[in-house]
């Protein structure tokens, strides 16, 4: 009787699959952050990077190589997002590849669809944060430095991924902890939007403020009607409206321009140019 | 100029894998490979003023949905060393780099476009479970593409380039020169509008126009604006959080006790928020 119990057990017994660490997860994400964009391309933006992060832990859950392939495809479907507040879907996403290799009923569709549900609001948030808030400050800091020839100024660029990577580490391992649910929960308790509508508050006041201090535009446009009277100086008129009202029409004029329709960046820089040189050819700037 | 021009195309090709997310995005910065060519040059100070000032066109760069409106690593690694080499001023250095930056967006697109040839090589990889296949089709070969798009227009940019810059500048009108001081001083602008683009939240416009005006009429510095900007944010979200848990409160029933079932209870106090 021991016996055939023991052979029933035998044959249920899952093949020693052995743990994820939270060290795993962490050397997964920041494998994702260095790797992220080397291989970017239209058709998938970062699905090679996403996979090639993922991979180590792949081949610990899948020993076998059907299994890693079908791992591995599975990961390789378009994603982009930002990579240091997107940390959080590749945590949640190993710890449901970790338990989908224990057995548990996890599906394709659920780790795909977690991994396209978040990586909208997480790059909302991440590009407000990091990129429309942090990367100004520290960057017009270093300017400022450098401005006065000061060799300290290029290291505080540095600063930057410092901020990410530590970021970065802690939320996917935040991620790891949390997993599936807490996240959903964070995502239905309305908290994500909280963050974002605070991260795009304070990324659209940089905006404004950045407008203000590093774009330039003035005219030396003045008219002069008859010989008696004042010279009409344009600039003057202007600055007694308001400061800074050309360099505001400026970023106005193109925030317009690209929500008609996102055109190609490239072409709307180059017309930005040719205004300029005409504009300049014609005495208005 | 031989050095210079070596190092400006690796450093270009290196940095331009976006190695290391954050990290590339630092060190191929006009501000960050001042450093190099200035000590290989040897005038360190002028080549950090000269990347200050490359760097202010950039410090609104940002890849939204990977698309840059501007090449900040190419602008620098070119117009440094030139500027340098024919002690050109901060602003001529920049109405050079202009151009250059816009130029290079058109390679970036070019390297996303010829990418997709490896992301299909990776397909075959992974039905395979090849796990090498994947550094390979997201790492070796993307860069290895990428030598000839980034190496030789910097090189010879760099290591021609001098003997150019003096006579073509010499050449330009002043309308020319002046346009192209102009265009640096508007080109930031796409990076803000950009960002303002991307942040989609039309409800909160007047932010930008808070923060606009707070600097054209005080001419505060970033840093001190953006304690303001901090702060304000921070209180926001205190008072929001305050008033969400004031309504989760007020609409849980009051508790049942024995006094409250032997007498008439009243109806629960609606509770307004005070912000």
């Amino acid at each position: 009787m021991s016996e055939n119990t023991t052979t029933a057990v035998a044959e249920t017994e899952q093949p020693n699959i052995p743990a994820i660490t939270e060290k795993d997860v962490r050397k997964s994400w920041f494998r994702y952050y260095v790797f992220a964009e080397t291989g970017i391309s239209y058709e998938r933006l970062q699905a090679l990077g996403f996979t090639y992060g993922i991979l180590p832990i792949l081949k610990k859950l899948y020993p076998k190589k059907e299994d890693l392939a079908a791992a591995m495809q599975r990961h390789l479907v378009f994603y982009n997002t930002e990579a240091v507040f997107g940390a959080p879907i590749n945590g949640v996403v190993i710890s449901m590849e970790e338990q989908r290799a224990q057995g548990k009923p996890i599906t394709d569709d659920a780790i795909t669809g977690i991994k396209t549900g978040l990586m909208g609001p997480m790059a909302g948030l991440g590009d407000s944060i990091d990129w429309a808030t942090m990367k100004p400050l520290i960057f017009a800091l270093a300017a400022s430095l450098g401005a006065t020839g000061n060799f300290i100024a290029p290291f505080i660029l540095l600063l930057l991924p410092l901020f990410q990577i530590i970021v970065g580490l802690n939320l996917a391992t935040t991620g790891y902890r949390q997993g599936r649910s807490s996240i959903q929960d964070l995502l239905q308790s309305g908290r994500i939007k909280e963050l974002i509508t605070g991260a795009s508050t304070l990324g659209l006041f940089m905006m404004g403020v950045l407008s203000a201090t590093y774009i330039s535009l003035t005219t030396p446009l003045s008219f002069q009607f008859g010989d008696d009277n004042e010279p009409f100086v344009v600039q003057d008129i202007l600055n007694n409206l308001a400061p800074g009202i050309l360099p505001l029409l400026v970023v106005l004029a193109l925030y317009f321009v690209l929500r008609r329709k996102k055109q190609n960046l490239g072409l709307i820089a180059l017309s930005l140019v040719v205004i300029a040189l005409l504009g300049s050819l014609a005495g208005i700037f | 100029m031989l050095g210079v021009a070596l190092f400006a195309g690796l450093w270009y090709w290196f940095v331009k894998t976006d190695i290391g997310y954050g990290i590339t995005h630092a060190i191929r910065q006009p501000l960050f490979v001042a450093l190099p060519i200035g000590l290989m040059m040897g005038d360190l100070q002028q080549a950090l003023i000269i990347g200050a000032a490359i760097q202010i066109l950039y410090i609104g760069l940002v890849a939204a949905g990977s698309n840059l409106p501007a090449d900040d690593a190419l602008a620098g690694l070119i117009a440094i060393p030139l500027a340098l080499a024919t002690d050109l001023s901060p602003a001529l250095a920049v109405a050079i780099a202009v151009p250059i930056g816009i130029f290079g967006v058109f390679i970036d697109q070019l390297r996303k476009t010829v990418n997709i040839v490896f992301v299909h090589m990776a397909d075959k990889y992974a039905a395979n479970a090849n796990t090498r296949g994947i550094f390979l089709t997201n790492f070796v070969f993307p860069t290895a593409f990428q030598f000839f798009l980034r190496f030789p227009i910097v090189f010879i940019a760099v290591l021609f380039g001098a003997d150019a810059v003096e006579g073509v500048l010499n050449a330009l009108p002043a309308w020319l020169l002046n346009g192209f001081s102009v265009a640096g001083g508007l080109l930031p602008a796409l990076g803000f509008a950009l960002v303002i683009f991307v942040i989609g939240r039309r409800d909160l416009l007047p932010w930008f126009f808070i923060g606009y005006f707070l600097v054209a009429y005080t001419s505060i510095p970033v840093l001190g604006a953006a304690i303001f900007g901090i702060c304000i944010v921070l209180l926001i979200a205190g008072y929001t959080r305050t008033r969400n848990v004031s309504a989760a409160e007020a609409s849980t029933p009051p508790r049942t006790t024995r006094a409250a079932l032997a007498t008439p209870t009243d109806a629960p106090k609606e509770v307004t928020p005070n912000v």
